[in-house]
């Protein structure tokens, strides 16, 4: 099952990775390999939405993604949101919102909104915004305050 | 520079918050449990050859534990692993290590258990189906049976003007904490330590040294962040397997659960079905009779409380001349019965509330102003005989009603408005111990407690201490220590943190106060205060820097220390009513009162939740926008529980949704807007008058939003939650 390398850049650097298993996911490689604990393991299966990265600036989950796929391509983490368009945007709006409790989907949600602003644009409606962010699951807040961050981040720009 | 009001924020928005399921040690092994795949069954044999022939791998079992142990024995009542006798599917019989995750569940595939079938008792109806006209058998499985009445009921039944029977049927629901539980263990100096995502490690700590037979002193438990809790991370779960583990491997063990797993090890709330009688003459409850089968899966020693407090619940927070009660805890082949966040309050607020609501229908009143005139105030007596406290109840339903009937005025067609009710006995349980630091530069609170979510540590404690001091929160932090060093307490849950443990820090500033007055002389309340970066004392005219004040060793150490301690109220109930078993008093009455307009699909049965109001009596705002989130994030979590979430059962007790697609809880698309008012002035135990707020919150939901279809559609829906084929079937039959 031992595998080739994967060339693949996580938050602007160039991860040498080797000896890549074939079935290796890309959240176990950020979270194992590179050490990038930011990102939640949640159900594994696609339903939470906690390990949400962006990959090439679009939203991906990395459990459902191997990292043998994405040879080649860039990856964003909770831990490069900062750098990336809309990144302090959604910072600041989570925290200013208190848009969090436990905080273990708060990664997910941060990461999934800056892609999501990246891509829709701040002219997006509200509405839409907030069903496309229906994927990631947050069982403290009962997203009211994660609803209120959103209107924060849009209306402040990338 | 990260601005919140939470100063867990800018970790937990950096990512770099570490959590249970992040724990990491050079060495490590990670660990996996076998799960019995059968409800009931008898243990022939484990093999665990199989699992040991792969590279790097530790297998243990029933059979091990002595060797571990060095001969200890631990509760021969909740043994880590099956022997003989499976009791539910995903009870653990095995647990592997391995030097890497894939190879621990691959050793853990390769354990061969021989597990022949026995007779499941899986649905709790199929055991007592006579019940509750016939007596139940001494023979059954019965693990705890409550008894308690007052005053002749079958007469004052017999003798009543009007009286309304029902029966009601409540689900199994699940915490689904984001993060499942997950710690990671290591045996050193003879000394048995495990980080964990925990609400509690003193409890932890108890829970090992119960469960493994090593004393309290030789086990060392820390916390992390903790990835949602509500009432699953209470007591142990992983931990013992990991100790054991990390004791056979002679290494660090990382035990995570899997959602799967998570949800087929249980500890939650479980199925019941409640039978109430009620006599109403001149308007006036005259008598109650209430009767509760509670499925309680494989009991647990210590946990028939359980039982007690659902039915303190079910007679609800009404005056009541004549009642007789009576619940069975129900063995099934299930795991365990568990708290899961205010333990069967929701559900009893859902029978108490739709069954007076027929009630008043019954007698042609307004179900608002049938409550109004039975609802308890301070002074009254509960059903039990416990003398209440302040109680801001009939206030929260005097709002809400208004709130309800403005709704009413403009809702369309298809559409109905609810209302509910609901209250919390905040449970302050043993412990409650704080310690305080003050240095020149500001103030420490030291804990043993992490912060679960609620902001109950990170801002709750700090917002109690700001109160007593005057110290700006900036100025006030809390420093998290493992149980060898942290003043003990209870735990982060029953809605008590900052009653319980927000006095502690209360009286440890306190006393830290009085330490400097002694010092700073002059007279009057003493007041901290910040200037730059100094923390500077006052008191009258006396003005001085809290560095100049303190002892050269208190300077040596940090600052002065202070110890405070939480003393509950005492309460009790009337004794003389308990005819068996174990009821319990409330240390606070705290109530709410909610709203709900729906919108009903009568061809699909769907109902969607257009608005919804919250009215909640709190003793005291201690921080409004943590107050605030916690209402918010109880609401739909109880949302969740009127409309999708169930734990769904196999006739051979396998849980047949142990994931998020089939347990469906609430998602960001479809949540109301909420609204959320305090009331003040009804004070609770807590400090400034504070009462609990981590519970009440989910408990209206379940009844109003029943309150609002039956509203909208003149259907009383009497099982619990309200899926659309439920709701549709409902809708057929009326």
């Amino acid at each position: 099952m031992t595998g080739d390398g994967a060339r693949i850049t996580v938050n602007g650097r160039t991860a040498p990775i080797t000896e890549v298993p074939g079935d290796e996911r890309l959240l176990d490689t950020v979270r194992w390999r590179l050490g990038l604990k930011g990102t939640k393991e949640g159900c594994r299966t696609g339903e939470c939405g906690a390990c949400t990265v962006l990959i090439d600036g679009q939203t991906a989950l990395s459990c459902l993604t191997l990292t043998r796929e994405i040879e080649g391509r860039a990856v964003t983490t909770i831990e490069g949101i900062p750098d990336a368009p809309f990144g302090r945007a959604v910072l600041d709006a989570f925290a200013e919102a208190g848009a969090f409790q436990c905080g273990y989907c708060t990664p997910g949600f941060v990461v999934a909104l800056a892609g999501l602003l990246r891509e829709e644009g701040r002219s997006a409606p509200l509405r839409q915004l907030l069903e496309e962010l229906g994927a990631n699951l947050c069982r403290c807040t009962g997203y009211a305050a994660i609803a209120r961050a959103v209107e924060l981040a849009r209306a402040r720009g990338p | 520079m990260i601005r919140s009001f939470r100063p867990d924020a800018g970790a937990k928005l950096a990512g770099t918050a570490g959590f249970g399921y992040d724990l990491d040690r050079p060495g490590m092994r990670f660990g996996a449990l076998v799960l019995a795949a059968r409800a009931h069954g008898r243990l022939d044999s484990v093999d665990l050859a199989p699992a040991r022939a792969l590279p790097g791998v530790v297998a243990i079992a029933a059979d091990d534990l002595s060797t571990l142990l060095d001969g200890a024995h631990g509760d021969p009542e909740r043994p880590p692993f099956a022997s003989r006798e499976v009791m539910y599917d995903g009870q653990p019989i095995a647990a592997v290590a391995a030097p890497t995750l894939a190879g621990a569940r691959a050793a853990a595939a390769a354990v061969v258990a021989t597990l022949a079938p026995l007779p499941v008792v899986a649905d709790l109806e199929s055991v007592f189906p006579e019940w509750p006209e016939a007596p139940i058998a001494s023979s059954a499985p019965i693990a705890a049976h409550v008894h308690a009445r007052r005053g002749d009921v079958d007469r004052a039944l017999r003798e009543a003007a009007t009286v309304v029977r029902g029966t009601y049927r409540t689900s199994g629901v699940h915490q689904v904490a984001l993060e499942p539980h997950a710690c990671l263990a290591e045996v050193r100096d003879g000394l048995w330590h495990v980080t964990t995502s925990t609400q509690s490690p003193f409890g932890v700590r108890e829970d090992v040294a119960g469960i493994l037979g090593i004393p309290e002193r030789s086990i060392v438990v820390d916390g992390t962040w903790v990835g949602g809790g509500f009432g699953g991370k209470g007591a142990s779960l992983v931990e013992p397997y990991a100790l054991l583990l990390a004791r056979a491997a002679g290494a660090p063990v990382r035990l995570a659960l899997t959602y799967r797993e998570a949800f087929r090890l249980g500890r939650t709330t479980l199925p019941s079905v409640v039978r109430m009688e009620t006599g109403v003459t001149d308007g006036a409850i005259v008598a109650r009779r209430v009767r509760l089968l509670l499925d309680v899966g494989t009991s647990l020693p210590g946990r028939d409380f359980a039982t007690g407090y659902a039915i303190g619940f079910l007679l609800g927070p009404y005056r009541t001349p004549a009642f007789e009660v009576e619940g069975y805890a129900v063995r099934t082949h299930k795991p365990p019965f568990g708290p899961h966040r205010a333990p069967y309050a929701p559900q009893a607020a859902f029978v108490v509330e739709s069954h007076l609501n027929e009630v008043a229908r019954a007698i042609g009143e307004d179900p608002a102003a049938f409550r109004a005139r039975h609802v308890l105030a301070e002074g009254d007596r509960t059903a039990l005989g416990q003398e209440v406290s302040a109680f801001g109840l009939s206030e929260v339903l005097r709002r809400a009603t208004a709130v309800r009937d403005a709704w009413r005025r403009d809702a369309g067609p298809g559409r109905g408005v609810g209302l509910g009710l609901g209250f919390w006995a905040t449970n302050t349980g043993a412990g409650g111990e704080a310690r305080v630091l003050l240095s020149p530069t500001g103030l420490e609170i030291v804990q043993g407690e992490r912060e679960i979510g609620s902001g109950s540590v990170a801002v709750g404690l700090v917002a109690a201490a700001e109160r007593s001091t005057g110290l700006p929160r900036d100025a006030i932090r809390v420093t998290y220590r493992d149980t060898s060093a942290a003043p003990f307490d209870a735990g982060v849950f029953g809605s008590r943190t900052v009653g319980a443990l927000g006095q502690a820090v209360d009286a440890a500033c306190r006393a830290a106060l009085a330490a400097l007055g002694d010092r700073l002389g002059g007279a009057g309340e003493l007041r901290l205060e910040l200037e730059g970066d100094e923390v500077v004392a006052i008191r009258g005219t006396a003005r001085r820097p809290v560095r100049s004040l303190l002892t050269p060793e208190e300077r040596r150490d940090g600052g002065l220390a202070a110890d405070g301690r939480h003393t509950g109220a005492p309460r009790t109930i009337d004794e003389s009513l308990v005819v068996e078993g174990g009821f319990y008093p409330y240390q606070d009455f705290t109530g709410a009162a909610h709203v709900a307009e729906v919108d009903v699909d009568r061809e699909t049965g769907a109902v969607r939740v257009v608005r919804y109001a919250a009215f909640h009596d709190v003793g005291v705002v201690v921080d409004r926008p943590t107050a605030t989130a916690q209402i918010e994030g109880g609401i739909v979590m109880g949302l969740g529980a009127a409309l999708t979430e169930e734990s769904i059962w196999s006739d051979d007790g396998r849980l047949l949704n142990p994931g998020l697609l089939d347990y469906r809880i609430p998602t960001l698309g479809e949540v109301p807007p909420i609204d959320v008012t305090f009331v003040e002035g009804f004070a609770g135990a807590g400090p400034f008058g504070a009462k609990g707020l981590g519970e009440p919150p989910i408990i209206p939901v379940p009844a109003t939003i029943a309150a609002a279809i039956r509203d909208a559609t003149g259907v009383s829906l009497t099982e619990l939650p309200f899926t659309p084929e439920r709701v549709a079937r409902a809708l057929k039959r009326a």
